[in-house]
């Protein structure tokens, strides 16, 4: 095998998994705090693709415009916080309509509420875009850097770069602000913190706010490393990402980022495995048709090993 | 009973008379929609035939089933019109239960007629779900309480149960002749106006005597069933019982129970508040609903006319959902163990079957196999591939049984998603994307089981579903459904209690799996063919909502979950656009109003949308599922029972005689 395919692979990895941390960060907050997995969340995530394309078509730009300096800063700020906002409100949205009636109901029916919003959502996409992919306007010429035998290109280096931003503003939010204490109490004992004078309504809302932002941020991020997008990606990309949360330790904020990357790298690495009907070593049809397959069962052998995740403590059963 | 009552038969006096008039029309106006329907022409059908043309040809053994089927239900609802006189204590009124009727029979009766069997049943669905809403919400404006329950908790004594007798057969003779003679008016006007012919108004005459006469016959069975759910003086000086254990009287029993148990075990005794809704009268309705889908086959051309073999191969269909259903409500429901890749074991299941039972077997073993003889080793391989299922479930359950909660979810999850890549890409083996084609069919002597007569896979569904019902009612009520209950409940204080942690929860994979096996055996062979793209994500959900919709851990509430949800998908959902396009339905202006807005709307294309709007709806306003098991209801709606009365104890719980004193299982 050659190492430097797998270097290569290892950049790619490295962006696809910024992206799935970004929105294994939503299922995390919302599972750490309500102990709900919130099935929607990958469909929110293909709405802010969605309204990232509306934006940049709102500013005229289509497929093939390629935009510099002030201006393709400027539009893409506008559309990079236009996505966040719009899929923040409607994460907001769904928490109202769908799951805070169900705050005291027995454990699955918020999941089938969630599971019911998801495919509400796939809808709406596919009336709002239309069934077949459509493109996502490559705005940002591409610059290829050749560090080594690896390439990269900019647009990696932007999808890391932004994804790192957004983890880092959010651990500081979590772990420095009023807000944050707010939230870290509330997912601990939400009683104790409503007794302090927490209001955890909002808090539950605020955190549903923050993680639709943030898969409205991977919304924009993966249209501009893909180029397309289409109404069913989110569910498949969603499971995905909740199986980064998983593997990370549920609940733990460092850990989604952690098991986002690692699942990424662990997808593009299986890229790699040939297909053993050309005889020797490999799988049939080669390893890109078992990605998901290969990323389950290392989620499912790390797990028997560490049944918390990686990250997530092994706290000791309450009696 | 402190109201007096005259004893003289057929004199109906004061209360009975109201009792009488209360369940005769309750019970006639259905039984006369449903005669005007379809049991008319089946009763025809037997008694001259050759009179009623449907387009089918039926031969003796058909006229035998639905004269079987006709007089097994006339004789069930005679015996439940003297049942229920007997039953109601008549304290709630007349219109409260005529509402309830209206409800709960004439409106699914009147949209089964006018919309076809499962979209009026779904459509039901609906409707009570809001009835209950306004009902309750009606209540509340004008301050009603229903009476409050425990008012039967009296032993009869020997004249109490004469009149009861003499209630029940009025109840059976009344109602009986009453509706000999409706069917003996509508008789004469159709042969006046010359559309009767006279063999079949002899048989009106014939059918005017008789039925009085086994009305009061069977007033005197319905008697009998009632007297034995009262309370008698009897039972409590009976001493000491077989095994020299002081036998405790029912009325004993139930004065120690908690209120809440208390009004659940009331519900079986006579007179009842809501006698349509005692374990009696639910006798008496399961013997209807069996009977009924039992002879379904023969009896659907006379009530829906033409189409009766596309209409069976889907409820078909519908029946391997309900399996599946069943399965997983043991793994979800009983055992409190998510399971969100239940379609791996239907996956493997349906492999099964498909590899066995096609020529794929012979190709890839080399062993020839006579393609007459496959068909027969679908018996065997039925448990085959449903041990196969279960063998995996473990497989899959062994690694996991550290895991908590949503953890175990996502291995369960991962595990559905690598059980169909796996027979996606393994093509040498399983053919990949083309999936197995050829699979064969079941054999049976006698039976033809081509595509086109679906009945032999509507029997055969059938058996499989009553088997499946059969076991999880067994294995609920088992120490090992105890045991799973008591997982579900506290891990922990379960454990501490001694059940097995490890071979309890590998048993519910086990049993889970074992039925989803089932379910994909039956599933390849009736389409004789195994394709891998029905074994996604979303079907693992769908079957979920099934079992949540349905009510989490109640065997009759997953099976109408997973009717419902079935019906939902292929039925109404599906024909939203067929009726789309015909402009004399009340879909059309809708549709026409949204094309404007929206150019390229179909309802196609909004499917889920409606599905998932339902899913929303029916958790917000009934998180329990529509039939929630008696236990969950109970946990969910604690406020408003009583607490348990220490005091009102014979012998205060702890107490040393109290375990001897009562003996509730």
């Amino acid at each position: 095998m050659n190492l430097n395919l797998v270097l290569q692979e290892l950049v790619v990895g490295l962006a696809t998994g910024s992206i799935y941390a970004l929105i294994a960060l939503g299922y995390t907050m919302v599972y750490g705090i309500i102990e709900l997995i919130n099935f929607a969340h990958g469909d929110i995530f293909m709405i802010g693709t969605l309204v990232a394309i509306t934006i940049f078509n709102l500013f005229g730009v289509s497929t093939n415009t390629v935009l510099s300096g002030g201006t393709l800063i400027f539009v893409m700020f506008v559309a990079c916080l236009g996505a966040m906002v719009a899929c923040a409100v409607l994460g907001v949205a769904i928490e109202l309509v769908a799951y805070r009636p169900l705050r005291n109901a027995p454990r699955l029916a918020p999941l089938i509420s969630a599971i019911g919003m998801s495919l509400i959502l796939e809808d709406v996409g596919k009336l709002w875009k239309g069934i077949s992919f459509i493109a996502f306007p490559q705005v940002v010429a591409q610059v290829n850097y050749n560090i080594g035998p690896v390439t990269i290109t900019n647009i990696n280096i932007l999808v890391i770069a932004v994804s790192v931003v957004l983890m880092l503003a959010l651990q500081w939010m979590i772990t420095s602000t009023r807000m944050g204490r707010a939230m870290r109490s509330v997912a601990q004992d939400r009683e104790a913190a409503a007794l302090m004078g927490v209001n955890v309504d909002f808090v539950i809302t605020f955190t549903f706010f923050v993680g639709a932002g943030l898969a409205g941020a991977a919304g924009f991020i993966y249209g501009l490393q893909y180029g397309s997008t289409v109404f069913y990606i989110g569910f498949q990309l969603g499971l995905i990402a909740f199986t980064a949360a998983v593997l990370g330790g549920i609940g733990n904020i460092v850990g989604a980022m952690l098991g986002g990357v690692l699942i990424g790298i662990i997808e593009s690495m299986s890229t790699l495995i040939p297909d053993s009907s050309q005889g020797g070593f490999g799988l049939p049809h080669g390893g890109t048709a078992w990605a998901n397959a290969i990323i389950f069962a290392i989620l499912i052998l790390i797990l028997v090993f560490r049944p918390s995740g990686l990250l997530g403590q092994q706290t000791p059963e309450k009696v | 009973m402190a109201v007096s009552i005259s004893n003289s038969m057929f004199r109906p006096t004061n209360s009975t008379l109201k009792l009488l008039v209360k369940w005769v029309v309750a019970l006639l106006v259905p039984v006369v929609v449903f005669n005007v329907w379809g049991g008319e022409s089946i009763l025809n059908a037997v008694l001259s035939p050759g009179t009623v043309s449907l387009g089918i040809s039926i031969d003796i053994g058909t006229l035998i089933q639905a004269a079987i089927f006709i007089i097994v239900f006339y004789f069930v609802v005679t015996l439940l019109a003297g049942y229920l006189v007997a039953a109601d204590s008549g304290r709630r009124s007349i219109l409260e239960v005529w509402i309830d009727v209206l409800i709960f029979v004439m409106v699914p009766l009147i949209l089964v007629i006018l919309l076809g069997l499962i979209i009026g049943i779904a459509l039901c669905a609906i409707v009570w779900p809001v009835y209950f809403y306004i009902r309750n919400a009606v209540r509340k404006a004008i301050h009603y309480t229903p009476p409050p329950p425990l008012a039967s908790l009296k032993t009869l004594n020997d004249e109490q149960r004469i009149v009861l007798k003499n209630r029940a057969v009025a109840g059976a003779f009344w109602y009986a002749t009453i509706l000999a003679l409706i069917l003996l008016v509508i008789d004469i006007i159709y042969f006046a106006t010359g559309s009767l012919n006279t063999t079949l108004f002899i048989g009106a005459i014939g059918r005017t005597i008789i039925l009085p006469i086994a009305g009061f016959l069977l007033g005197q069975v319905s008697a009998w069933i009632a007297l034995r759910r009262t309370l008698s003086a009897k039972e409590s000086s009976n001493g000491r019982g077989e095994n020299g254990t002081p036998r405790v009287s029912k009325r004993r029993r139930l004065e120690v129970l908690s209120a809440t148990r208390a009004r659940e075990e009331v519900k079986d005794l006579v007179p009842n508040d809501l006698p349509l809704r005692s374990t009696g009268a639910q006798r008496f309705f399961l013997t209807l609903l069996v009977v009924f889908v039992l002879f379904y086959p023969v009896i659907d051309p006379f009530l829906f006319g033409y189409g009766t073999n596309g209409r069976l191969a889907g409820y078909g269909d519908a029946g391997y959902y309900v399996i599946l259903a069943l399965g997983l409500n043991i793994v979800v429901g009983f055992a409190g163990l998510l399971d969100l890749g239940y379609v791996a074991f239907f996956a493997i299941g349906s492999y099964a079957w498909g590899m066995i039972g096609s020529p794929q077997f012979s190709f890839l073993t080399g062993i020839p196999v006579n393609l007459s003889l496959l068909p027969w080793f679908f018996w065997p391989m039925i448990l085959g591939a449903a041990l196969i299922a279960a063998f995996f479930g473990v497989l899959l359950g062994a690694p996991t049984l550290r895991l908590r909660g949503d953890y175990l979810a996502i291995v369960t999850l991962g595990f559905g998603e690598i059980v169909p890549i796996v027979f996606l890409e393994m093509d040498k083996y399983t053919n990949g994307t083309n999936g197995l084609i050829g699979v064969a069919s079941p054999a049976f002597p006698g039976v033809n089981w081509s595509v086109v007569t679906p009945a032999p896979y509507y029997y055969l569904i059938l058996a499989l579903i009553a088997f499946s019902i059969f076991a999880n009612v067994r294995m609920r009520d088992s120490r090992l459904g105890r045991a799973w209950v008591a997982i579900r409940e506290d891990e922990i204080a379960a454990s501490s209690s001694g059940v097995n942690l490890v071979n309890t929860k590998l048993f519910a994979f086990a049993a889970g799996a074992f039925f989803a096996g089932v379910a994909g055996a039956y599933h390849s062979a009736k389409l004789g063919g195994v394709s891998p793209d029905n074994f996604g994500f979303g079907d693992s959900v769908i079957y979920l909502a099934m079992v949540v919709i349905g009510g989490i851990g109640s065997i009759p509430g997953v099976i109408v979950g997973a009717l419902a949800v079935y019906a939902i998908n292929q039925f109404i959902l599906a024909q939203l656009d067929t009726l789309a396009a015909d402009p004399t339905s009340f879909v059309y202006p809708i549709h026409n109003a949204i094309v404007h807005v929206i150019p390229s709307f179909t309802f196609g294309n909004i499917r889920n949308l409606i599905f998932g709007v339902i899913l929303i709806v029916v958790m917000i306003f009934r998180p329990e599922g529509l039939i929630p098991s008696a236990r969950r209801r109970r946990e969910l709606h604690q406020g408003n029972d009583e607490e348990v009365e220490v005091g009102s104890l014979d012998v205060p719980p702890g107490a040393p005689g109290f375990e001897a004193e009562v003996h509730v299982e």
